[in-house]
């Protein structure tokens, strides 16, 4: 039987100790990712596996095979890793972290909480984890104490987002851009928005709207070209002149153009709000100088937004999030428990123990009932029978408990464990 | 009437609770919050109903007969219009400010419970009369509830416009829905407060000698001042103005509803 502490592994890099430039190296494919996992079965290094791999970390959580050293379980792995992708060792193993047990457990439902995040509660993640349990469950490498972990560190990820706030205050610049766009209308589909520039930041706050489903979207370009390049995924480019033209017509102005002198004065601001009629229009300014002259902000119906209001609301939001960690923590720690718990009583002797007990108890109810019908008996007798039922329990016990304190397979035992409990109905 | 106060004090108790909650849930955004919200407020609206059932039982009418029992009336139909907006506008932010308006008006009601209900006159039964005097409380109480979701409009539009983005400002609604809701509200108001001058104007003429008085100009004109505040964003006049506008025509629905009622009316006199 193996001497390690816990079966269950998780061998990670993250974005924390191991440079990109690393990451990329030791990253799964989809497609690699189930060649991986095979290969870590077949060379019984793992009896389960699961491999969770994003732009932001690598990580490979598994129930210890029967080719894995006791000593140093992780060792193996490392190697293996190095072989699969072609990488020396010694460029990455110095920064992988490496847990066993609850643990490595722990581990993954702060991975799916988006505690482990680059950006702290960011949901994102929780896609990512399910798609991790997809691929490897597909691999065939994931069975019953994989799929209760990755399915638990899931339903701990939708509690901590449901009754924490960790992930309730955006902390990215466009995220704080809709959030607060969404505080004058709250529904973005239908309302009209003019793009002014067509460079990189126009282009992620384009594909931000699209994503959103919005459909008027107008793009003003001192290159019309380049405006028309942008919108090919719907939305209309119209030429920079025509600009006050559309400017009423705009419930959101985003502003990212490289202007000496704001492009939207106060006086074009005034005309378009006279034209509005008293509805709202919302100017985002992400041109550095400013694009948008700061006494817009004044006028009535008019909010004006730059790029520090918007990076001082994200770092409030950050500080907001930071406080609900420890929340958070409080509701992983439950839902660890419970997955502990459940995994604890798959070990091998508190299963034996509870089907030892399960059998006495059945035997107990089954002699007095019998002994009940048979009065005729003598007391020599019943002791005989007593004992007859003592030694057919003790038989029947026998072979399960040497399958299951024989095998040396972690993984495979953790299984037989596992169906034992469920075919003789034990409480974990 | 014993009895009656016990049961209006634990709907106020009740409400009070929802209201406890409905701020928790404005600090702490949780499911569990909303949810023990919208129970402890559906007990006290329930509760709030046996009192008023009560009273109804007692006087053989709706009870509007004095001014306690009126306001109560119009308390509990702004907890049931809060009610209504949380189920069917999904609106939590507005919880908190609007509850304790429920509140104030129940608890102004039991302060000025009398020791024995009077007698109401036996002209003042009958469905016609009923459905007068519901109606116009029914359009005061939508008429309360755009009040304070124009001063919510008011302060997100501050908060929006000075870049002020704390707590509040997340947990309130976006301005065009409370626009929206407000705009709602003013419109079941307003023809609430139609249907009920006529059904009044109805039943005036076989009890009245003459059709004047001064609760009725005085609802002709907070009729006239709604209306055109539904036409006013044809105009220009949308957002903030008619924000502006309608919390400041509520001013007009509490001189109506308090000095009018107290001391200028010949007919709708609480006695």
């Amino acid at each position: 039987m193996s001497a390690l502490a816990s079966p269950l592994l998780l061998l990670g890099w993250d974005f924390r100790q191991t440079p990109v430039e690393v990451r990329e190296k030791i990253a799964f494919s989809p497609e690699r990712l189930a060649a991986g996992l095979a290969q870590l079965r077949e060379r019984g290094l793992l009896g389960e596996g699961a491999i969770l791999s994003t732009c932001n970390r690598t990580e490979i959580y598994g129930l210890a095979g029967r080719a894995l050293s006791s000593a140093d379980p992780f060792g193996a792995l490392t190697a293996f890793l190095a072989e699969f992708h072609g990488v020396p060792e010694g460029d990455f193993a110095f920064s992988a972290y490496r847990r066993q047990g609850a643990e490595a457990a722990r581990h993954l439902f702060r991975v799916a909480s988006g505690l482990e995040s680059l950006a702290l509660g960011e949901d994102q993640i929780i896609g990512q984890v399910r798609e991790a349990l997809r691929l490897s469950t597909g691999a065939g490498t994931v069975k019953s104490v994989l799929h209760r972990l990755f399915q638990k560190s899931l339903e701990a990820g939708k509690r901590v987002r449901s009754e924490t706030g960790l992930g309730s205050r955006p902390i990215s610049i466009p995220g704080v851009a809709i959030e607060l766009a969404q505080k004058l209308y709250e529904d973005l589909t239908p309302r009209s928005f003019l793009l002014l520039g067509a460079g990189e930041t126009a282009g992620i706050f384009y594909d931000l709207l699209v994503a959103r489903n919005a459909t008027r979207i107008t793009v003003a370009n001192r290159t019309l070209a380049r405006a028309e390049g942008l919108v090919r995924r719907g939305g209309r480019a119209v030429a920079w002149e025509d600009l006050e033209l559309h400017l009423p017509q705009a419930d959101f102005l985003v502003s990212a153009v490289s202007s000496t002198e704001p492009v939207i004065t106060a006086e074009m601001a005034r005309r378009a709000l006279h034209l509005r009629r008293g509805k709202p229009l919302f100017f985002l300014d992400l041109g550095i100088p400013r694009n948008v002259h700061p006494a817009v902000g004044d006028l009535d119906g008019a909010f004006l937004y730059a790029v520090d209001d918007l990076q001082g609301i994200a770092e409030r939001n950050r500080q907001e999030r930071q406080k609900e960690i420890a929340p958070a923590e409080a509701v992983l720690e439950e839902e660890l428990a419970a997955f502990m718990a459940w995994f604890g009583a798959l070990e091998v002797v508190p299963t034996l123990t509870a089907l030892r007990q399960k059998f006495e108890a059945l035997k107990e109810s089954e002699f007095d009932q019998a002994l009940a019908k048979l009065d005729h008996l003598s007391e020599k007798d019943r002791e005989k029978l007593r004992l007859m039922a003592q030694s057919l329990v003790r038989a029947l016990l026998r072979h399960p408990t040497e399958a299951l304190k024989e095998e040396p397979d972690p993984a495979r035992r953790l299984e037989r464990a596992e169906a034992v409990r469920h075919l003789f109905e034990l409480e974990p | 009437m014993h009895s009656l106060a016990w049961i209006s004090a634990l709907a106020f108790l009740l409400y009070l609770a929802a209201e406890g909650a409905a701020i928790a849930q404005l600090r702490k955004e949780r499911a569990s919050l909303a949810t023990l919200t919208s129970l402890l407020l559906l007990t006290g609206f329930l509760v709030h109903f046996l009192a008023l059932e009560l009273v109804g039982r007692a006087t053989k009418m709706v009870p509007y007969h004095g001014l306690a029992s009126s306001m109560s009336l119009f308390a509990w139909m702004i907890a049931g219009a809060y009610g209504v907006l949380r189920v069917i506008h999904r609106e939590r932010g507005a919880g908190p400010f609007l509850i304790p308006v429920a509140m104030l008006f129940l608890g102004a009601s039991m302060l000025a419970q009398p020791a024995a209900a009077a007698v109401p006159d036996p002209h003042l039964k009958g469905p016609l009369f009923a459905l007068h005097v519901t109606l116009a409380i029914f359009g005061y109480a939508a008429l309360t509830l755009a009040f304070v979701l124009a001063l919510l409009y008011l302060v997100q539009h501050r908060q929006l416009h000075l870049r002020k983005t704390g707590l509040l400002f997340s947990r309130l609604p976006a301005l065009d829905v409370l626009d929206r809701l407000r705009t709602l509200a003013t419109a079941y108001a307003v023809g609430a407060l139609v249907l009920s001058t006529l059904l009044g104007v109805v039943w005036a003429k076989q009890h009245w000698r003459s059709l004047w008085d001064a609760k009725v100009a005085i609802t002709y004109l907070v009729i006239a001042l709604h209306a055109g505040l539904l036409a006013a964003p044809r105009f220009g006049l949308g957002g903030r103005r008619a924000a502006w506008a309608s919390a400041g025509g509520f001013l007009l629905v509490l001189f109506s509803y308090t000095v009018v009622n107290l001391y200028l009316s010949a007919e709708h006199l609480y006695r």
